[in-house]
C-alpha cells in the first residue's frame, strides 16, 4: 500500500468502523488528500514533535489563550491546534454554505414572526410550547423592530460528517456564537508551521471575515445614522472569548469597550473618550442578553450598561445580534427546523437535522427513557457542551441519574440517536503519533440587510480524548485549519 | 364627572459610605388611557441632577437618575396630577354567549395572542395541588366567575403587612394565608390563569379616600382579558372592581415588570430608604 | 480612544519603565559592590539595604539581619510584594491585555514573552547564582518593547499616552534612584577617608542610570555629586536625565492636548511650568539641599499624574 513508505502514518490505526474523511470506502487516500499525504509524509515523526512544539509556544507568546477557573486557581491555556489540516472539497462545501445560509435566514424570520404576528404558531406548524414554556422568549422584545429586520446577524452552526457520509447539523448557536477567531490563527499557524503545502493547494482565505462583519453592521444601522460609529462589547478581559473579541476589534478597528466605558443619556448610547463622549451607534456585543442592561434585566449585572434597552427600544442603537433570539436556538426549537424552513421559505432543508425526541412528548419521553443507552441527553438550553449524557458511556446508576433528572423535567431535555462523527487523523502529544479523532465543523454565517456570507473555512473541532464526541474546548477539545478548495 | 387627583411620591435614601456611581429608574408616573387624562408632572432630586424621561422595556413612561457626584443621601418627589373620568365598572354589555365564551379561551389564536398573560411566573407559580383552589363554573360568566375569585382571594387571605416581601412565593403566601396587595394580586392572577384566562398585575395608586386596605405605598391589583368585554380590572385586596379610585400606572405578567423603583448602587455598607405616597383629590366643575 | 484604555495605556508605560529601573538597580549594586573601593560599600547588608530602599519598602531597623536570598527574591520574583519585578511585569502585561486592539501584535507578543519569560524563571537559581541572567534579561527585553512601542504603533494619541507614562516614570525612577545613592553616599562617608562629594556611590549611580560612559565623554573627569546630578537632572541631552523626560513628557501632552488657549488649570500648563522651572536652574541651586529638591520634584511629578488622570481618564 501507498502509505508503507510514509513515515507519519505507519502506526496510523483505522478503526474500520468509524468514517474515515482522508480515505475512500476501499482504504486508498481520497484524491483531494493524496498530496497533503505525500507532502506529510516526506517529514519525519520527529519534525511533526518540534513543529507541534513551536506552534504552541507561539499561541502561547502570541497570548491567544482562554482561562480555565477552577477552585485553586485560574490558568490560562491555549486552544490546542493541530497541525494536519481538514479539506472540504467545493461540492461539499456548496451545501454546507446554502444549507448554514438557508438556516440562518429561515431562523430569522422565525424570530421576527415569533415577537410580531405569531403566525406560524397560530396555524399549528410549530406548538405555542416552544415560546410559551422557553425561558429566553423575551417579552420585551414584542413588536420591536430591530434596524434592518435583522435578529441573528452571526450564526454560528454545528454540523457533523456521519458515517453515512451526510453532513447533519446539531445545532444552531444564535445568541453569541465564539471561535471564529481561531478559525483565522489556524491558518496563520499553519501557515508559519508548514507554508509548503499551500502551494499545492488552491485554498480559500479565511481573513475577510471581520470586513464582512463590519460591512454587515455598518448595514443595520439605526435610522437617520449617516457615518456610524461602531464598537465590541466584551465582559471584560477576564472572559474566556476576549482575545477573540479584541481579535475582531481589532482587525474591523474599531473600539472595543466594557460596559463601564458606556453611558446612556436621553436614550442615546455614549463611549467615554479622553476627549470626553462620542455617541455609539452599533453595538456588536459579546455579553448575553440578561446581563444587557441592569436596569431591566439581572440588576446585579456590572457588565452592562443601564438604560441601554431603552435605547435600543427607540431605535437609536443596533444590538448585534438582537436580543432574544436565544429562544430560536434553544434545542427544541431546532427539531422544528425542517417545518420552519418550509414555512417561510418554501424549500427543503439543504442540510439534515439529527432526529430528535422531545421529552416533553409522553410517547417520546416513554421511548426516550427505555432506549436511553443508545440516546444522547441534552438540556435543552444549555451552551458549551455542559449537562450533556451520552447513553452507551453511562454506567448503572448515572443512567437511573439522568432517567430521574429527566421525569422531574421533561421540558428541559431533548434525546437524539448517538451519531458517529467521522473521523481525521490527529497529531496526539501524548502518543507522538497521528491518530484517529472525532471532528466536527462550525460555520459562520453572517446575515445584514440584502447581505450574506459564509465563511468559507470555519472551525474544525476535534475532540482530543480518545472515543470522546464532545468537542467544545471548555471540554478538553481542539482544532484543525479547514481548508476549503477553490472552484476549478 | 371629573375628578383632579394630586398623587405625591416621595423616597428618600441614605447610605452609610460614599455612592460613586448610582443608577435609578422609577416606574411611577400614571398611565394616559380612556379615564386617565395626564396634567403635570413635577419630578425633583435632592442633588439637582438632571432627570430623564424615558420607557422602560414594555414601553410603560420611566424617569431615570444618575447623579454623576459622589453623594451620601438622596431624596425623590414625584408631583403629578391627573383628571379621572368617572369609572363606573359596571358600565359593560355583560356576556351574552357564555358558552362561546368560554370557547374562546381554549383557542389557540387566543391563546398564542394573550401568552404573556397566561404564562406561569416565578411570582405566579402555583404548585400542582393548589391549581385547583377555584376552579370557573361554567354555568356562569367569565366575568361572574372572576367577580367570585375577587371575592374569594379576599377571604381567603387576610392582609397584614411586613411578613412578606416583593419576591415572596405563592406557595409560602397560600401556607400562611396572609399577605399584602402584591400577594393579594399574584394569586389572583395566577388562579385567573389556571382557568385559561389572562390575568395582568396593575401596579398604580389607590385613593384611600374610603379607608382602603392599600398602606400609603403603591398599590397592586389585577386586570383580566374577558372576550368580547376587554380587559376589567379587579383589585382582590379590597374585594372591589378597579373604578375612580384606582389611578393605574402599569401593567405587567407578575410585580417583576413593574417594580416602581430599579436601581444600581455602587457603594459597600448599610443603606436605608423609605418610600411615601399620598393621593389626595377634588372633583372638578 | 477610551478613557479607561488609556489610562491602562499610561500605566503600561510606567510599569514597563519600572521594572526595567528596578532590575537595573539590583544589578549595578550587587555586582560593583564586590570589587567596591571602601569596606562599607562592600557589606552585604548595605547594599541590601540600599535595593529596599530604592523600591520603597526601606528597614529602619540597623540591627536586623537581612538574608540576601529573601530580599533578592522579594524584589525580583516574590508576587506577595506588590513592588517586585514580577508583579510590575504582570500588571504591565493586564494593562496591555485590555488595549490589545489598539497596539500591534508585535508589541504585544513582545509583553507576553516578557511576561512569561519572568513568570518561568525558576526561583531558586534566581536567587542563588541567577541575579545576573535575570536583571539583563529583564532590562533587555524592556529594551525591546520601547523598540516595539517606537517602531510599530502609529505615532499618535495612544503613542503620546503611553510615552508619557514612560516618561513621568523615568523620571520618577531616576530621583528614587538618586534618592537612594545619596542616601548611600551619606552613609558611606568618612569610612576610611571617604568623602561625600567623591564618594563610589557617585558612579554606582550613573550605571544605574545606565549613563555612566557618557558623563564621562561629557565632564572627561571622575564623577563628582555635582556633575553627577547636573548630569541626571539638568542636562536635557543625557537621554535620562530628568529634564529630557521633562522635555519628553511636554511634547506629548502638546500632542494630546490640542487646545491652544490658554489654560492655567490643564495638563499641559503645569508640565510647561514645571519644565520652564528646571530649564534653566544651577546645579549649585540644588546641591546645598538634596533631600528637599527630591521631595518637591517628587511631588511634582505625581501631581502632573493626578492631573491628567483627572484630564484624560476619568470616566
Amino acid at each position: 500500500m501507498a502509505h508503507s513508505s510514509n513515515q507519519i502514518f505507519t502506526s496510523y490505526e483505522r478503526n474500520p468502523a468509524l468514517l474515515d474523511e482522508i480515505y475512500e470506502s476501499n482504504g486508498e487516500v481520497k484524491e483531494i488528500y493524496k498530496k497533503l499525504f505525500s507532502l506529510y509524509g516526506e517529514h519525519s515523526i520527529l519534525d511533526y514533535v518540534k513543529l507541534n512544539e513551536k506552534a504552541k509556544s507561539s499561541f502561547f507568546n502570541q497570548g491567544i489563550t482562554f482561562q480555565v477557573y477552577s477552585e485553586k486557581d485560574t490558568q490560562e491555556k491555549i486552544f490546542p491546534f493541530d497541525l494536519f489540516p481538514r479539506i472540504i472539497d467545493p461540492e461539499d462545501w456548496d451545501i454546507i454554505e446554502r444549507g448554514a445560509i438557508q438556516r440562518s435566514k429561515a431562523l430569522n424570520l422565525f424570530l421576527w414572526d415569533v415577537y410580531h404576528d405569531k403566525k406560524i404558531i397560530k396555524q399549528g406548524i410549530v406548538p405555542m410550547d416552544l415560546i410559551s414554556s422557553s425561558i429566553n422568549y423575551m417579552h420585551q422584545m414584542l413588536g420591536v423592530d430591530p434596524p434592518g429586520g435583522i435578529y441573528n446577524h452571526i450564526s454560528g452552526t454545528d454540523i457533523i460528517k456521519h458515517s453515512d457520509g451526510k453532513y447533519y447539523v446539531l445545532e444552531d448557536n444564535i445568541r453569541c456564537p465564539s471561535g471564529v477567531s481561531y478559525v483565522i490563527c489556524n491558518r496563520t499557524a499553519l501557515k508559519r508551521a508548514l507554508f509548503g503545502v499551500f502551494n499545492h493547494y488552491q485554498t480559500c482565505s479565511v481573513t475577510n471575515y471581520a470586513e464582512n462583519l463590519l460591512e454587515l453592521l455598518e448595514s443595520v444601522k439605526p435610522k437617520g445614522v449617516d457615518v456610524p460609529n461602531v464598537v465590541v462589547i466584551t465582559p471584560g478581559m477576564y472572559n474566556s472569548a476576549f482575545y477573540e473579541h479584541s481579535y475582531l476589534a481589532k482587525t474591523m478597528g474599531v473600539e472595543l469597550v466594557e460596559g463601564r466605558d458606556l453611558f446612556v443619556e436621553n436614550d442615546f448610547v455614549y463611549m467615554k473618550t479622553i476627549r470626553g463622549p462620542l455617541k455609539v451607534d452599533i453595538i456588536y456585543r459579546r455579553i448575553d442578553d440578561l446581563f444587557l442592561d441592569p436596569l431591566e434585566f439581572k440588576p446585579d449585572s456590572s457588565i452592562g450598561v443601564p438604560g441601554l434597552f431603552a435605547a435600543y427600544k427607540k431605535g437609536n442603537v443596533t444590538l448585534a445580534n438582537a436580543p432574544g433570539t436565544g429562544v430560536a436556538d434553544d434545542k427544541a426549537v431546532y427539531t422544528y427546523m425542517p417545518e420552519i424552513i418550509k414555512y417561510y421559505l418554501n424549500e427543503e432543508p439543504i442540510l439534515s437535522n439529527v432526529h430528535t425526541y422531545h421529552c416533553s412528548r409522553p410517547d417520546e419521553l416513554k421511548y426516550v427513557l427505555e432506549h436511553i443507552h443508545e440516546l444522547v441527553i441534552k438540556p435543552v438550553d444549555e451552551a458549551g457542551g455542559y449537562g450533556i449524557s451520552i447513553g452507551n458511556r453511562l454506567t448503572k446508576s448515572e443512567i437511573e441519574t439522568v432517567k430521574k433528572q429527566i421525569k422531574e423535567n421533561p421540558r428541559k431535555y431533548v434525546a437524539q440517536p448517538i451519531l458517529s462523527l467521522s473521523v481525521h487523523p490527529t497529531y496526539i502529544d501524548e502518543s507522538e503519533s497521528f491518530e484517529q479523532r472525532h471532528v466536527d465543523l462550525r460555520t459562520f454565517t453572517i446575515l445584514g440587510k440584502d447581505k450574506e456570507f459564509v465563511l468559507k473555512g470555519g472551525l474544525t473541532r476535534v475532540a482530543l480524548k480518545k472515543g470522546n464526541l464532545i468537542v467544545n474546548s471548555s471540554q478538553g477539545g481542539g482544532s484543525k485549519d479547514t481548508w476549503v478548495l477553490k472552484n476549478n | 364627572m371629573l375628578l383632579e387627583y394630586s398623587i405625591i411620591y416621595k423616597a428618600q435614601n441614605h447610605y452609610e459610605n460614599w455612592v460613586d456611581d448610582a443608577h435609578w429608574q422609577f416606574l411611577i408616573i400614571p398611565e394616559q388611557n380612556n379615564s386617565q387624562e395626564f396634567v403635570s408632572i413635577d419630578f425633583t432630586n435632592s442633588l439637582n441632577v438632571p432627570n430623564e424621561f424615558s420607557v422602560n422595556a414594555y414601553g410603560f413612561k420611566t424617569i431615570r437618575v444618575n447623579p454623576k457626584m459622589k453623594f451620601k443621601d438622596i431624596a425623590f418627589e414625584a408631583d403629578f396630577k391627573l383628571i379621572k373620568r368617572e369609572v363606573n365598572p359596571f358600565d359593560f354589555r355583560p356576556e351574552e354567549d357564555i358558552e362561546g365564551s368560554f370557547k374562546k379561551i381554549e383557542e389557540l389564536n387566543f391563546r398564542v395572542d394573550f401568552e404573556p398573560f397566561l404564562r406561569t411566573t416565578p411570582l405566579t407559580f402555583l404548585p400542582q395541588n393548589d391549581k385547583g383552589l377555584f376552579v370557573f363554573d361554567h354555568t356562569q360568566s367569565i366575568f361572574e366567575n372572576l367577580q367570585n375569585l375577587n371575592n374569594w382571594t379576599f377571604k381567603h387571605l387576610y392582609f397584614k403587612t411586613g411578613v412578606t416581601s416583593v419576591d415572596t412565593k405563592l406557595h409560602e403566601i397560600l401556607e400562611n394565608k396572609h399577605g399584602v396587595c402584591q400577594d393579594f394580586t399574584h394569586l389572583f392572577c395566577a388562579l385567573a390563569r389556571a382557568n385559561n384566562v389572562p390575568a395582568r398585575y396593575v401596579s398604580g395608586y389607590l385613593h384611600q379616600g374610603n379607608g382602603y386596605f392599600g398602606d400609603s405605598q403603591m398599590h397592586a391589583w389585577a386586570e383580566a382579558y374577558i372576550p368580547n368585554i376587554g380587559w376589567m380590572g379587579f383589585d382582590p385586596t379590597n374585594n372591589l372592581l378597579a373604578n375612580t379610585n384606582h389611578i393605574k400606572v402599569a401593567h405587567g405578567k407578575d410585580y417583576e415588570d413593574c417594580s416602581p423603583l430599579k436601581g444600581v448602587v455602587h457603594t459597600h455598607g448599610e443603606h436605608e430608604t423609605s418610600h411615601t405616597v399620598q393621593v389626595s383629590s377634588q372633583q372638578q366643575q | 480612544m477610551l478613557a479607561r484604555v488609556a489610562n491602562n495605556l499610561f500605566w503600561m508605560g510606567r510599569y514597563i519603565e519600572r521594572s526595567e529601573h528596578i532590575a537595573r538597580y539590583l544589578n549595578v549594586n550587587y555586582f560593583s559592590s564586590l570589587d567596591a573601593p571602601n569596606e562599607r560599600s562592600q557589606d552585604r547588608q548595605f547594599v541590601l539595604r540600599s535595593m529596599l530602599f530604592m523600591v520603597g519598602d526601606p528597614v529602619t531597623d540597623e540591627k536586623l539581619f537581612l538574608d540576601e536570598e529573601n530580599v533578592l527574591y522579594k524584589i525580583g520574583l516574590d508576587p506577595g510584594f506588590a513592588f517586585s519585578i514580577i508583579n510590575n511585569v504582570k500588571y504591565a502585561r493586564e494593562n496591555a491585555n485590555s488595549a490589545r486592539d489598539l497596539i500591534s501584535t508585535e508589541l504585544y507578543e513582545a509583553i507576553n514573552k516578557f511576561y512569561h519569560f519572568v513568570l518561568k524563571y525558576p526561583v531558586d537559581a534566581y536567587v542563588k547564582n541567577g541575579l545576573h541572567d535575570f536583571t539583563v534579561n529583564v532590562t533587555e527585553m524592556s529594551a525591546i518593547l520601547r523598540g516595539k512601542i517606537r517602531g510599530t504603533l502609529l505615532h499618535d494619541e495612544v503613542y503620546a499616552i503611553i510615552l508619557m507614562g514612560v516618561n513621568i516614570e523615568r523620571a520618577t525612577q531616576i530621583i528614587r534612584i538618586i534618592n537612594a545613592k545619596y542616601n548611600d553616599a551619606l552613609k558611606a562617608q568618612g569610612s576610611y577617608g571617604h568623602k561625600f562629594g567623591n564618594s563610589f556611590e557617585w558612579t554606582t549611580l550613573l550605571k544605574c542610570a545606565e549613563s555612566y560612559d557618557m558623563m564621562r565623554r561629557f565632564y572627561k573627569k571622575t564623577p563628582s555629586s555635582i556633575t553627577t546630578l547636573e548630569f541626571l537632572i539638568l542636562n536635557p541631552n543625557s537621554p535620562r536625565s530628568v529634564m529630557n523626560s521633562l522635555n519628553q513628557v511636554y511634547k506629548h501632552i502638546r500632542e494630546l492636548d490640542l487646545n491652544r488657549t490658554y489654560d492655567k488649570k490643564s495638563t499641559s500648563f503645569l508640565v510647561g511650568k514645571v519644565r520652564a522651572e528646571y530649564e534653566y536652574k544651577l546645579i549649585e541651586e540644588i546641591e546645598g539641599d538634596i533631600q528637599s529638591f527630591i521631595d518637591s520634584i517628587l511631588d511634582r511629578l505625581s501631581e502632573i499624574s493626578l492631573k491628567m488622570e483627572n484630564e484624560f481618564f476619568h470616566y
